[in-house]
Protein backbone atom coordinates (compact mmCIF):
# COMPACT_ATOMS: atom_id res chain seq x y z
CA UNK A 1 0.00 0.00 0.00
CA UNK A 2 1.40 3.40 -0.91
CA UNK A 3 2.22 5.87 1.80
CA UNK A 4 -0.03 8.89 2.35
CA UNK A 5 1.35 12.06 0.78
CA UNK A 6 2.92 14.20 3.45
CA UNK A 7 4.64 17.08 1.71
CA UNK A 8 3.93 18.93 -1.51
CA UNK A 9 7.12 19.79 -3.39
CA UNK A 10 7.99 21.35 -6.73
CA UNK A 11 10.34 19.10 -8.69
CA UNK A 12 12.34 21.59 -10.77
CA UNK A 13 13.97 19.30 -13.29
CA UNK A 14 15.63 21.95 -15.48
CA UNK A 15 15.52 21.75 -19.25
CA UNK A 16 18.13 19.51 -20.87
CA UNK A 17 17.03 16.46 -18.88
CA UNK A 18 14.01 16.40 -21.18
CA UNK A 19 16.22 14.18 -23.34
CA UNK A 20 15.80 11.56 -20.63
CA UNK A 21 12.10 11.13 -19.91
CA UNK A 22 12.84 7.94 -17.97
CA UNK A 23 14.92 9.93 -15.48
CA UNK A 24 12.19 12.53 -14.92
CA UNK A 25 9.46 9.89 -14.55
CA UNK A 26 11.63 7.79 -12.23
CA UNK A 27 12.46 10.78 -10.02
CA UNK A 28 8.76 11.54 -9.63
CA UNK A 29 7.96 7.94 -8.70
CA UNK A 30 10.85 7.84 -6.22
CA UNK A 31 9.68 11.07 -4.59
CA UNK A 32 6.12 9.71 -4.33
CA UNK A 33 7.40 6.47 -2.83
CA UNK A 34 9.23 8.52 -0.19
CA UNK A 35 6.02 10.29 0.77
CA UNK A 36 6.27 13.49 -1.22
CA UNK A 37 3.69 14.91 -3.60
CA UNK A 38 5.82 16.29 -6.43
CA UNK A 39 4.68 18.69 -9.13
CA UNK A 40 7.12 18.66 -12.05
CA UNK A 41 8.17 21.91 -13.72
CA UNK A 42 10.91 22.61 -16.22
CA UNK A 43 11.70 23.14 -19.87
CA UNK A 44 12.62 26.46 -21.48
CA UNK A 45 9.85 28.30 -19.56
CA UNK A 46 11.61 27.47 -16.27
CA UNK A 47 15.16 28.01 -17.53
CA UNK A 48 17.55 29.37 -14.90
CA UNK A 49 19.35 31.51 -17.49
CA UNK A 50 22.77 29.97 -16.95
CA UNK A 51 23.03 29.20 -20.66
CA UNK A 52 22.89 32.91 -21.43
CA UNK A 53 26.31 34.00 -20.20
CA UNK A 54 26.70 36.01 -23.39
CA UNK A 55 23.51 38.01 -22.73
CA UNK A 56 23.02 38.99 -19.10
CA UNK A 57 19.98 41.12 -19.90
CA UNK A 58 18.19 38.00 -21.09
CA UNK A 59 19.66 35.88 -18.29
CA UNK A 60 18.42 38.36 -15.70
CA UNK A 61 14.93 38.33 -17.18
CA UNK A 62 14.85 34.54 -17.25
CA UNK A 63 16.01 34.35 -13.64
CA UNK A 64 13.36 36.83 -12.49
CA UNK A 65 10.62 34.99 -14.38
CA UNK A 66 11.63 31.56 -13.07
CA UNK A 67 12.05 32.64 -9.44
CA UNK A 68 8.64 34.35 -9.71
CA UNK A 69 6.97 31.23 -11.08
CA UNK A 70 8.56 29.05 -8.39
CA UNK A 71 7.46 31.60 -5.74
CA UNK A 72 3.88 31.33 -7.01
CA UNK A 73 3.88 27.58 -6.48
CA UNK A 74 4.39 28.15 -2.74
CA UNK A 75 6.07 24.79 -2.14
CA UNK A 76 9.62 23.69 -1.35
CA UNK A 77 11.66 23.14 -4.50
CA UNK A 78 13.67 20.00 -5.20
CA UNK A 79 16.20 20.72 -7.94
CA UNK A 80 17.49 18.05 -10.29
CA UNK A 81 19.92 20.00 -12.45
CA UNK A 82 23.32 20.99 -11.00
CA UNK A 83 23.48 24.01 -13.30
CA UNK A 84 20.08 25.29 -12.16
CA UNK A 85 20.85 24.60 -8.50
CA UNK A 86 24.23 26.34 -8.53
CA UNK A 87 22.91 29.22 -10.65
CA UNK A 88 20.11 29.72 -8.13
CA UNK A 89 22.70 29.82 -5.35
CA UNK A 90 25.25 32.00 -7.15
CA UNK A 91 23.03 34.48 -9.00
CA UNK A 92 19.26 34.00 -9.12
CA UNK A 93 18.55 34.28 -5.40
CA UNK A 94 21.06 37.11 -5.05
CA UNK A 95 19.08 39.26 -7.47
CA UNK A 96 15.53 38.10 -6.81
CA UNK A 97 13.40 37.51 -3.72
CA UNK A 98 13.21 33.76 -3.25
CA UNK A 99 10.22 32.74 -1.10
CA UNK A 100 10.70 28.97 -1.16
CA UNK A 101 13.11 26.52 0.40
CA UNK A 102 15.27 24.69 -2.08
CA UNK A 103 17.26 21.48 -1.88
CA UNK A 104 19.05 19.28 -4.37
CA UNK A 105 17.61 15.85 -5.18
CA UNK A 106 20.74 13.95 -4.10
CA UNK A 107 20.62 15.79 -0.78
CA UNK A 108 16.94 14.90 -0.32
CA UNK A 109 17.41 11.24 -1.23
CA UNK A 110 20.41 10.98 1.06
CA UNK A 111 18.49 12.56 3.93
CA UNK A 112 15.70 10.03 3.30
CA UNK A 113 17.96 7.00 2.74
CA UNK A 114 16.47 5.13 5.68
CA UNK A 115 13.11 5.27 3.89
CA UNK A 116 14.66 4.62 0.49
CA UNK A 117 16.63 1.50 1.42
CA UNK A 118 13.64 -0.86 1.95
CA UNK A 119 12.19 0.21 -1.40
CA UNK A 120 15.30 -1.09 -3.17
CA UNK A 121 14.12 -4.68 -3.32
CA UNK A 122 15.45 -5.97 -6.62
CA UNK A 123 19.15 -6.83 -6.86
CA UNK A 124 21.20 -5.05 -9.50
CA UNK A 125 24.36 -7.14 -9.66
CA UNK A 126 26.94 -4.73 -11.01
CA UNK A 127 30.39 -3.45 -10.07
CA UNK A 128 30.50 0.26 -10.90
CA UNK A 129 32.60 3.34 -10.66
CA UNK A 130 30.91 6.70 -10.13
CA UNK A 131 31.86 9.41 -12.60
CA UNK A 132 32.62 12.51 -10.55
CA UNK A 133 33.79 16.08 -11.05
CA UNK A 134 35.70 18.38 -8.73
CA UNK A 135 33.08 21.15 -9.04
CA UNK A 136 29.56 21.37 -7.52
CA UNK A 137 30.69 19.05 -4.73
CA UNK A 138 31.35 22.09 -2.52
CA UNK A 139 27.66 23.06 -2.81
CA UNK A 140 26.27 19.54 -2.36
CA UNK A 141 28.70 16.74 -1.40
CA UNK A 142 27.52 14.53 -4.23
CA UNK A 143 30.85 12.72 -4.57
CA UNK A 144 30.20 11.15 -1.16
CA UNK A 145 26.40 10.95 -1.24
CA UNK A 146 25.81 9.26 -4.61
CA UNK A 147 28.11 6.30 -3.88
CA UNK A 148 26.40 5.96 -0.49
CA UNK A 149 23.00 5.88 -2.21
CA UNK A 150 24.20 3.31 -4.73
CA UNK A 151 25.50 1.07 -1.95
CA UNK A 152 21.91 0.79 -0.68
CA UNK A 153 21.05 -1.17 -3.83
CA UNK A 154 21.42 -4.95 -3.35
CA UNK A 155 24.13 -6.24 -5.65
CA UNK A 156 25.72 -2.91 -6.51
CA UNK A 157 29.43 -2.84 -5.69
CA UNK A 158 30.85 0.67 -5.88
CA UNK A 159 34.58 0.65 -6.60
CA UNK A 160 36.92 3.59 -6.10
CA UNK A 161 37.20 5.39 -9.43
CA UNK A 162 40.59 6.91 -8.78
CA UNK A 163 39.74 9.65 -11.23
CA UNK A 164 37.91 12.94 -10.76
CA UNK A 165 37.19 15.02 -13.85
CA UNK A 166 37.73 18.79 -13.91
CA UNK A 167 34.79 21.17 -14.19
CA UNK A 168 31.41 20.52 -12.62
CA UNK A 169 29.71 18.50 -15.37
CA UNK A 170 30.53 17.22 -18.83
CA UNK A 171 28.26 19.37 -20.98
CA UNK A 172 30.56 22.37 -20.35
CA UNK A 173 33.20 20.51 -22.34
CA UNK A 174 31.23 20.38 -25.58
CA UNK A 175 33.25 23.34 -26.80
CA UNK A 176 36.53 21.93 -25.42
CA UNK A 177 37.03 18.71 -27.42
CA UNK A 178 40.58 18.01 -26.19
CA UNK A 179 39.46 18.16 -22.56
CA UNK A 180 36.35 16.05 -23.31
CA UNK A 181 38.54 13.48 -25.05
CA UNK A 182 40.66 13.30 -21.90
CA UNK A 183 37.57 12.82 -19.72
CA UNK A 184 36.26 10.04 -21.97
CA UNK A 185 39.59 8.23 -22.10
CA UNK A 186 40.36 8.65 -18.40
CA UNK A 187 36.88 7.37 -17.55
CA UNK A 188 37.33 4.22 -19.64
CA UNK A 189 40.79 3.65 -18.14
CA UNK A 190 39.42 4.12 -14.61
CA UNK A 191 36.59 1.66 -15.25
CA UNK A 192 38.99 -0.95 -16.58
CA UNK A 193 41.46 -0.42 -13.73
CA UNK A 194 38.68 -0.86 -11.18
CA UNK A 195 37.31 -3.95 -12.90
CA UNK A 196 33.99 -2.16 -13.21
CA UNK A 197 31.07 -3.44 -15.25
CA UNK A 198 29.72 0.05 -15.75
CA UNK A 199 30.18 3.78 -15.21
CA UNK A 200 27.47 5.60 -13.26
CA UNK A 201 26.91 9.32 -13.73
CA UNK A 202 25.30 11.75 -11.30
CA UNK A 203 24.17 14.42 -13.74
CA UNK A 204 22.20 14.10 -16.97
CA UNK A 205 24.73 16.45 -18.62
CA UNK A 206 27.44 13.85 -17.99
CA UNK A 207 25.13 10.99 -18.95
CA UNK A 208 24.37 12.62 -22.30
CA UNK A 209 28.09 12.85 -23.10
CA UNK A 210 29.33 9.58 -21.59
CA UNK A 211 26.54 7.43 -23.01
CA UNK A 212 28.60 7.79 -26.18
CA UNK A 213 31.08 5.41 -24.51
CA UNK A 214 28.23 2.93 -24.19
CA UNK A 215 27.19 3.43 -27.82
CA UNK A 216 30.80 2.96 -28.92
CA UNK A 217 31.03 -0.34 -27.01
CA UNK A 218 33.69 0.93 -24.59
CA UNK A 219 31.80 0.56 -21.30
CA UNK A 220 28.11 0.50 -20.24
CA UNK A 221 26.95 3.80 -18.78
CA UNK A 222 24.00 4.57 -16.49
CA UNK A 223 22.68 7.43 -14.43
CA UNK A 224 22.36 6.70 -10.72
CA UNK A 225 18.59 7.28 -10.85
CA UNK A 226 18.27 4.53 -13.45
CA UNK A 227 19.85 2.00 -11.06
CA UNK A 228 17.67 3.12 -8.15
CA UNK A 229 14.61 2.88 -10.43
CA UNK A 230 15.62 -0.60 -11.59
CA UNK A 231 16.00 -1.79 -8.01
CA UNK A 232 12.58 -0.36 -7.16
CA UNK A 233 11.06 -2.18 -10.13
CA UNK A 234 10.04 0.99 -11.95
CA UNK A 235 9.14 0.29 -15.58
CA UNK A 236 10.74 3.12 -17.54
CA UNK A 237 12.97 2.48 -20.54
CA UNK A 238 15.97 4.54 -21.54
CA UNK A 239 14.92 5.78 -24.98
CA UNK A 240 17.88 8.13 -25.26
CA UNK A 241 20.40 5.30 -24.89
CA UNK A 242 18.54 3.27 -27.52
CA UNK A 243 18.54 6.24 -29.92
CA UNK A 244 22.19 6.91 -29.22
CA UNK A 245 23.17 3.29 -29.85
CA UNK A 246 21.18 3.24 -33.09
CA UNK A 247 22.33 6.71 -34.12
CA UNK A 248 18.74 7.50 -35.02
CA UNK A 249 15.17 7.64 -33.77
CA UNK A 250 12.28 5.75 -35.35
CA UNK A 251 9.94 7.08 -38.05
CA UNK A 252 7.19 8.00 -35.58
CA UNK A 253 9.64 10.14 -33.62
CA UNK A 254 10.97 11.76 -36.77
CA UNK A 255 7.40 12.62 -37.76
CA UNK A 256 6.87 14.29 -34.37
CA UNK A 257 9.92 16.55 -34.58
CA UNK A 258 9.98 17.09 -38.36
CA UNK A 259 12.49 15.62 -40.78
CA UNK A 260 14.38 18.86 -41.46
CA UNK A 261 14.90 19.63 -37.77
CA UNK A 262 15.73 15.99 -37.04
CA UNK A 263 18.47 15.87 -39.64
CA UNK A 264 19.93 19.24 -38.68
CA UNK A 265 19.70 19.21 -34.88
CA UNK A 266 19.12 15.65 -33.63
CA UNK A 267 21.12 13.32 -35.88
CA UNK A 268 24.54 14.93 -35.22
CA UNK A 269 24.02 14.50 -31.47
CA UNK A 270 22.92 10.87 -31.77
CA UNK A 271 25.77 9.95 -34.11
CA UNK A 272 28.48 11.71 -32.08
CA UNK A 273 30.99 9.23 -30.69
CA UNK A 274 33.93 9.71 -28.32
CA UNK A 275 37.44 9.95 -29.67
CA UNK A 276 39.00 6.98 -27.87
CA UNK A 277 42.75 6.56 -27.86
CA UNK B 1 6.18 54.02 -8.54
CA UNK B 2 9.16 53.23 -10.76
CA UNK B 3 9.56 49.52 -11.38
CA UNK B 4 13.14 48.30 -11.68
CA UNK B 5 14.07 47.11 -15.16
CA UNK B 6 13.83 43.36 -15.65
CA UNK B 7 17.21 41.91 -14.74
CA UNK B 8 18.31 45.20 -13.19
CA UNK B 9 19.02 43.66 -9.80
CA UNK B 10 21.18 41.01 -11.42
CA UNK B 11 23.28 43.75 -13.03
CA UNK B 12 23.58 45.53 -9.68
CA UNK B 13 24.63 42.32 -7.93
CA UNK B 14 27.18 41.50 -10.59
CA UNK B 15 28.66 45.00 -10.46
CA UNK B 16 28.95 44.86 -6.67
CA UNK B 17 30.75 41.52 -6.97
CA UNK B 18 33.10 42.94 -9.60
CA UNK B 19 33.98 45.84 -7.29
CA UNK B 20 34.49 43.50 -4.33
CA UNK B 21 36.77 41.21 -6.35
CA UNK B 22 38.79 44.08 -7.82
CA UNK B 23 39.32 45.41 -4.30
CA UNK B 24 40.23 42.08 -2.70
CA UNK B 25 42.42 40.27 -5.26
CA UNK B 26 46.17 40.58 -4.64
CA UNK B 27 47.10 39.01 -8.01
CA UNK B 28 49.04 36.22 -6.30
CA UNK B 29 48.03 33.78 -9.07
CA UNK B 30 47.26 30.81 -6.82
CA UNK B 31 43.83 30.39 -8.47
CA UNK B 32 45.52 29.81 -11.82
CA UNK B 33 48.20 27.54 -10.41
CA UNK B 34 45.68 25.06 -8.94
CA UNK B 35 43.24 25.20 -11.88
CA UNK B 36 42.87 21.79 -13.57
CA UNK B 37 41.75 23.53 -16.77
CA UNK B 38 44.79 25.81 -17.14
CA UNK B 39 46.54 23.05 -19.10
CA UNK B 40 43.94 23.48 -21.84
CA UNK B 41 44.26 27.28 -22.07
CA UNK B 42 45.66 28.75 -25.28
CA UNK B 43 48.14 30.31 -25.08
CA UNK B 44 49.35 28.55 -21.93
CA UNK B 45 51.20 30.31 -19.15
CA UNK B 46 53.51 29.02 -16.45
CA UNK B 47 52.86 31.92 -14.15
CA UNK B 48 49.50 32.74 -12.58
CA UNK B 49 50.76 36.15 -11.52
CA UNK B 50 51.03 37.15 -15.14
CA UNK B 51 47.55 35.83 -16.03
CA UNK B 52 45.33 37.16 -13.24
CA UNK B 53 45.88 40.89 -14.00
CA UNK B 54 44.41 40.25 -17.45
CA UNK B 55 41.32 38.70 -15.87
CA UNK B 56 40.89 41.76 -13.65
CA UNK B 57 41.28 43.98 -16.72
CA UNK B 58 38.36 42.16 -18.34
CA UNK B 59 36.29 42.78 -15.21
CA UNK B 60 37.12 46.49 -15.47
CA UNK B 61 35.83 46.44 -19.04
CA UNK B 62 39.30 46.65 -20.54
CA UNK B 63 41.04 44.36 -23.02
CA UNK B 64 42.29 41.14 -21.47
CA UNK B 65 45.68 39.65 -22.25
CA UNK B 66 45.71 36.63 -24.61
CA UNK B 67 46.71 34.40 -21.66
CA UNK B 68 43.83 35.68 -19.52
CA UNK B 69 41.28 35.31 -22.32
CA UNK B 70 42.57 31.81 -23.03
CA UNK B 71 42.08 30.84 -19.40
CA UNK B 72 38.64 32.47 -19.19
CA UNK B 73 37.56 30.54 -22.29
CA UNK B 74 38.29 27.15 -20.69
CA UNK B 75 36.85 27.80 -17.22
CA UNK B 76 34.31 25.06 -16.48
CA UNK B 77 33.66 25.96 -12.81
CA UNK B 78 35.89 23.36 -11.19
CA UNK B 79 35.98 25.55 -8.08
CA UNK B 80 39.38 24.25 -6.97
CA UNK B 81 40.47 27.89 -6.94
CA UNK B 82 38.06 28.83 -4.15
CA UNK B 83 39.84 27.19 -1.18
CA UNK B 84 43.25 28.00 -2.74
CA UNK B 85 42.63 31.75 -2.58
CA UNK B 86 44.33 33.25 0.50
CA UNK B 87 42.09 36.34 0.36
CA UNK B 88 38.69 34.62 0.06
CA UNK B 89 38.09 36.41 -3.21
CA UNK B 90 35.96 33.57 -4.63
CA UNK B 91 37.93 33.16 -7.86
CA UNK B 92 35.16 30.95 -9.27
CA UNK B 93 32.85 33.98 -9.17
CA UNK B 94 35.70 36.11 -10.56
CA UNK B 95 36.08 33.79 -13.53
CA UNK B 96 32.34 33.45 -14.07
CA UNK B 97 31.90 37.23 -14.22
CA UNK B 98 35.00 37.55 -16.39
CA UNK B 99 33.56 34.98 -18.78
CA UNK B 100 30.20 36.78 -18.97
CA UNK B 101 32.06 40.05 -19.62
CA UNK B 102 34.46 38.59 -22.18
CA UNK B 103 31.55 37.04 -24.06
CA UNK B 104 30.00 40.51 -24.32
CA UNK B 105 27.20 39.57 -21.94
CA UNK B 106 27.58 42.56 -19.62
CA UNK B 107 27.48 45.27 -22.24
CA UNK B 108 31.15 45.48 -23.19
CA UNK B 109 32.47 44.32 -26.59
CA UNK B 110 33.01 40.56 -26.84
CA UNK B 111 36.61 39.40 -26.48
CA UNK B 112 36.11 35.64 -26.75
CA UNK B 113 33.94 33.67 -29.12
CA UNK B 114 30.44 32.73 -28.07
CA UNK B 115 29.31 29.42 -29.53
CA UNK B 116 25.64 30.05 -30.11
CA UNK B 117 23.46 26.97 -30.63
CA UNK B 118 20.41 28.27 -32.47
CA UNK B 119 18.63 24.96 -31.92
CA UNK B 120 19.30 24.74 -28.16
CA UNK B 121 15.77 25.28 -26.85
CA UNK B 122 14.02 23.80 -29.91
CA UNK B 123 16.06 20.61 -29.43
CA UNK B 124 14.89 20.42 -25.82
CA UNK B 125 11.28 20.91 -26.94
CA UNK B 126 11.71 18.19 -29.58
CA UNK B 127 13.00 15.65 -27.07
CA UNK B 128 10.15 16.61 -24.74
CA UNK B 129 7.61 15.89 -27.48
CA UNK B 130 9.22 12.47 -27.96
CA UNK B 131 9.03 11.44 -24.31
CA UNK B 132 6.27 13.29 -22.50
CA UNK B 133 2.53 12.89 -22.89
CA UNK B 134 0.39 15.80 -24.08
CA UNK B 135 -0.82 16.37 -20.51
CA UNK B 136 2.74 16.33 -19.17
CA UNK B 137 3.83 18.77 -21.84
CA UNK B 138 0.97 21.06 -20.89
CA UNK B 139 1.41 20.83 -17.12
CA UNK B 140 5.18 20.49 -16.71
CA UNK B 141 6.72 22.88 -19.21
Amino acid sequence: MSQPFTERVTFWYGCNVLRHGDIIHSCLDILRALGFEPAAVGGPDYCCGSVKDANQGTAGGMATRTVGKLNQRAAPVVAWCPSCHSHMHDFMERANDRHFDITYLVDLLHANRAKLAPLLAQPVPMRVIVHQHVGFNELVPVNRMVPELLRLIPGVDVAEAGYTAPGYMCASFAALPKAMDDINNNTVRAAKAAGADAVVTMFHQCYRELVGLDAAGAVPVYNYIQLIARSMGLPYTDDYKAWKRAGMIGPDGIAKVGIEFYERAIVPELKKRPNLR
Amino acid sequence: MNRPAIGGRLKEFQQSEVERILGACTRCGKCYEVCPMAQYAKPPSENGRSVVPGVLAVLRGEAGSPEALGWIAVCTRSGVCVPACPENVDPKMMMRLARMTALGGRGQPAQIESKQDRDYFDRIRAFARLQLSDDELKDWT
